[in-house]
């Protein structure tokens, strides 16, 4: 079935619908009126000629009287008489019952009754009037005489004035039904034309509001869209089938993509100067695939070649510029149908360009554990050979940087003559990769091959410097930022190493766990410990506990017993001047008001002593020990930065070596640890010292058996 | 910092050169130089980094290369005080260019002029700076980069 779907037009075209109505009505009405009052012109016309027949009738039958009288030929006014006769009768039959009559130019027409009552009256009359006068007419012939004559001639005097009348009366009876008509007719006229007048008024006023409404809502629909292409930071546009570009996109697409006029472009033009071709022939397929094919679109999405796509961009003259961009397409779809293709892209440099790094940064944790892992296998002193001998290859790397730069005359400033030849920057990489090369080699025998592979990138930047025909000072850019990076890694390994050793001083120094027995921390030799500890906290305005487990020291052999009770008694003056902080320091740290020092003696079976000796208090100071040398003379100041901290920490045990500030009874003129390094050598043994600021410092003594049988030695 | 973005200040100080005299400045071969060996001229404009990465980026260079760069651009007046101006006008520039390069990575703080060997300038320390030595009409300066 036939649906006319006007939609939003359906008002403005009945409105229309309606004038043409309104004026059509107005037309068949002035068509159909406007025939009748022609007729009723004829029938005005046909009434007063009706009237000018009743006299005429009189008047020539009066003359055929007056004729036969004087003997005169009378045919002529015969005719006329039968004639006028004839066709007054013919008339008055047709304006009462219908029919034909002879017009005023003789031609016959056909005349319709007159319905009008009053009309239809008057000819009723005039019928009854006229009937015996056209009888008696009829009967007048050529050979009629005067009576006869005479006799018609008085009956239509006597009729002829009332005829006559009635003939009037029929006229302007006649006049007023067509004037009636024409009233008739300009009131319909003028109702029409006022219809469809207001009509129009209507129509022009409620129409141009509502489209003034719509031109406004477009206006601003149309201002909004233009807003969100200006504003948005993604690229915004319609692809057609042909793959041009609509005439409208956001306009960030410009800088996005780095082409000044895009409406109406060839997309897969822009993208040929911009990506490889591979990607550009899947780009093609993948947009025919949207386009024209019944795929579904979110099947497809994942094969999108440009997802993620590196662009070369024109930033300028001279200024290529690489970006990362993401293109996702839509279908746009009308009645089922694709009409064109919505494309957004977005420029994801900063995120790609994070994920990297973050690659890169884990690549780097990746690379520090196997490094770690890697240290932790190699023999510290071969470790410790090693990264000094690397430190200073590359010092003498950066020196060569360096010379490359200062003037070949001794003249003041950074820069060698520019005259000066290409081959010394030649001679220059050969030097660096020699100098590179020995490193590398000696990394990757001692199993390091993470720091091998970094000075083998070095060598491959430097094959490239040698490579190229003639050198800049830029050119060695790479090398020096490399050179950093591997500074950079040997300090890494460096405190690594540092970071390992107090690892492993705090995992061995723990002494092994002797079987608790409660009643040796009540034994007469603990009690003195704890009595000397307080006397000294007493005079340095600390308090302390101590806690001992193990065995009694009194079943030692004398000399061992001796030594062990010295050594205790020299830890706990060192922890309690040098590491136990003030009751206040300690609150503040959030540490027991009183320092713990905790005691661990255990026996072997081949008779050596383990012993432990542990405080919680500020640990030892690395900084402050090297300062001391510094400051005492036992140090250079070059030979405190070259010396490790596990070799600073040693110092401690060196008479002289005293971070005290004030010299007093129990500490201050560098002895002390000393006479603990002398006991131990003495027997034999070793120290190993685990520390962390502010939390610990741990002592563990090693006594071997060999120096008790054979009694002191001489060191 | 890596090498892309040392060659974003190095390709700042060229520019300069080349726009203000026509001239490219020389650059020569990179080093990394001890904070208390860092070369220091006359003048030295000095800009502050801070945020996630801090240190200091600087240009420093003797008088007579400023001299030559005012006389060259038709300054009569050559004092200190226009040397000293110069040497801000330059890092500034440096500062500016750098700003809208590194912006969104870190901040880069209006620069300040250091005249004269004697005035320290802070550094991090333990760390290596990139010394960037350039040379122009027989004139050698440097661009020094300490960032950690």
């Amino acid at each position: 079935m036939f649906h006319l779907e006007l939609g939003k037009y359906r008002n403005i075209v009945l409105s229309i619908a309606l004038f043409i109505f309104f004026d059509l009505a107005v037309l068949v009405l002035n068509f159909v009126i406007s025939s009748q009052i022609s007729n009723d012109a004829l029938m005005i016309n046909l009434a007063g000629r009706q009237r000018m027949l009743s006299q005429r009738i009189t008047k020539t039958a009066l003359q055929v009287e007056y004729r036969i009288r004087d003997g005169k030929p009378f045919g002529n006014e015969l005719t006329e008489f039968k004639k006028a006769s004839t066709v007054f009768d013919q008339t008055l039959t047709a304006f009462s019952q219908g029919g034909r009559t002879t017009s005023g130019t003789g031609d016959e027409v056909n005349l319709a009754a007159i319905e009008d009552p009053t009309a239809q009256g008057i000819l009723r009359e005039a019928r009854d009037i006229w009937t015996p006068l056209i009888t008696a007419a009829k009967s007048l012939t050529d050979n009629a005489d005067i009576m006869q004559a005479s006799q018609l001639a008085r009956l239509m005097e006597a009729a002829n004035l009332q005829l006559l009348k009635l003939m009037n009366d029929l006229t302007t009876r006649v006049e007023q039904i067509a004037s009636d008509k024409a009233t008739m007719l300009r009131t319909v006229q003028v109702t029409g034309i006022t219809l469809a007048t207001i009509n129009f008024i209507i129509i022009l006023f409620h129409f141009i509001g509502h489209l003034r409404r719509s031109d406004r809502e477009l206006e601003h629909a149309h201002k909004e869209t233009a807003d969100i292409l200006r504003t948005t930071q993604e690229g915004l546009f319609l692809l057609d089938p042909e793959l041009k570009i609509g005439s409208q996109h956001s306009t960030a697409l410009n800088s996005i993509l780095g082409v000044a006029t895009l409406a109406g472009a060839d997309f897969i033009d822009i993208l040929r100067a911009r990506v490889d071709q591979k990607t550009l022939k899947t780009a093609r397929e993948y947009l025919d695939l949207l386009l024209k094919h019944d795929v579904k679109e979110k099947l497809v999405t994942s094969v999108n070649p440009l997802n993620r796509v590196e662009m070369l961009l024109d930033q300028g003259p001279g200024k290529p510029e690489t970006r990362f961009l993401q293109f996702a397409f839509n279908r746009v779809k009308e009645k089922g149908k694709i009409t064109h293709l919505l494309v957004t892209v977005s420029d994801i440099t900063r995120r790609v360009l994070l994920e990297q790094e973050l690659k890169a940064t884990e690549d780097r944790a990746r690379g520090q554990l196997g490094m770690l892992m890697e240290i932790i296998q190699i023999d510290p002193f071969a470790l410790h050979q090693f990264l000094r001998a690397a430190a200073d290859g590359l010092q003498n790397i950066n020196g060569l940087l360096r010379d490359q730069s200062e003037p070949v005359t001794g003249r003041s400033g950074l820069l060698r003559d520019q005259s000066e030849p290409v081959t010394g920057r030649s001679s220059l990489v050969n030097a660096l990769f020699r100098q590179a090369h020995r490193i590398k080699g000696d990394a990757a025998a001692l199993g390091m091959s993470s720091l091998a592979d970094a000075f083998h990138q070095l060598e491959d930047l430097l094959s490239e410097l040698r490579e190229q025909p003639s050198l800049s000072g830029e050119d060695f850019l790479p090398v020096t930022v490399q050179v950093k990076g591997l500074f950079e890694q040997i300090e890494t390994i460096e405190n690594a190493v540092i970071r390992i050793s107090q690892v492993r001083g705090v995992a061995t120094v723990e002494a092994p766990r002797p079987q608790h027995d409660p009643n040796t921390a009540k034994l007469p030799f603990v009690q003195r410990w704890r009595d000397f500890a307080n006397q000294i906290a007493t005079r340095h305005g600390n308090t302390v506990e101590i806690s001992y487990k193990g065995i009694d020291v009194a079943t030692l052999p004398e000399g061992l017993s001796s030594a062990v009770n010295t050594i205790i008694n020299q830890f706990i003056r060192n922890a309690i001047v040098h590491g136990i902080e003030s009751s206040d320091a300690r609150k503040a740290l959030g540490k027991p008001e009183a320092g713990r020092l905790s005691i661990y003696i255990s026996q072997n079976d081949d008779g050596s002593v383990e012993l432990s000796f542990r405080d919680d208090g500020r640990g030892i100071s690395v900084q402050r020990i090297r300062d001391t040398a510094i400051a005492k003379g036992r140090l250079t100041a070059e030979e405190a930065t070259a010396w490790d901290n596990r070799r600073i920490v040693g110092l401690i045990f060196e008479p002289g070596i005293s971070s005290h500030a004030a010299v007093d009874a129990d500490a201050g003129r560098g002895a002390g640890l000393d006479a603990v390094a002398e006991l131990v050598v003495r027997f034999g043994g070793n120290v190993r010292i685990g520390t962390t600021p502010n939390e610990y410092c741990h002592f563990r003594v090693h006594l071997a058996p060999r120096a008790i049988v054979e009694g002191p030695a001489a060191t | 910092m890596t090498e892309a973005e040392l060659r974003i200040f190095i390709g700042i100080v060229q520019h300069y050169f080349e726009q203000q005299t026509g001239r490219l400045a020389e650059m020569g071969t990179p080093f990394l130089g001890d904070p208390n060996a860092l070369p220091i001229f006359d003048f030295t404009g000095v800009i502050g980094i801070s945020g996630n990465r801090r240190g200091c980026v600087y240009f420093t260079a003797p008088s007579e290369m400023l001299r030559q760069i005012l006389v060259h651009g038709g300054e009569s007046d050559v004092s200190r005080e226009n040397l000293a101006d110069l040497a801000g006008e330059i890092s500034n520039t440096i500062s500016g260019n750098a700003r809208r390069a590194f912006g969104h990575e870190f901040m880069i703080s209006v620069p300040i002029v250091v005249t004269g060997r004697e005035q320290s300038i802070s550094l991090p320390e333990s760390v290596k700076a990139y010394v960037m030595p350039f040379r122009w009409r027989e004139q050698d300066a440097a661009l020094v980069v300490s960032v950690v």
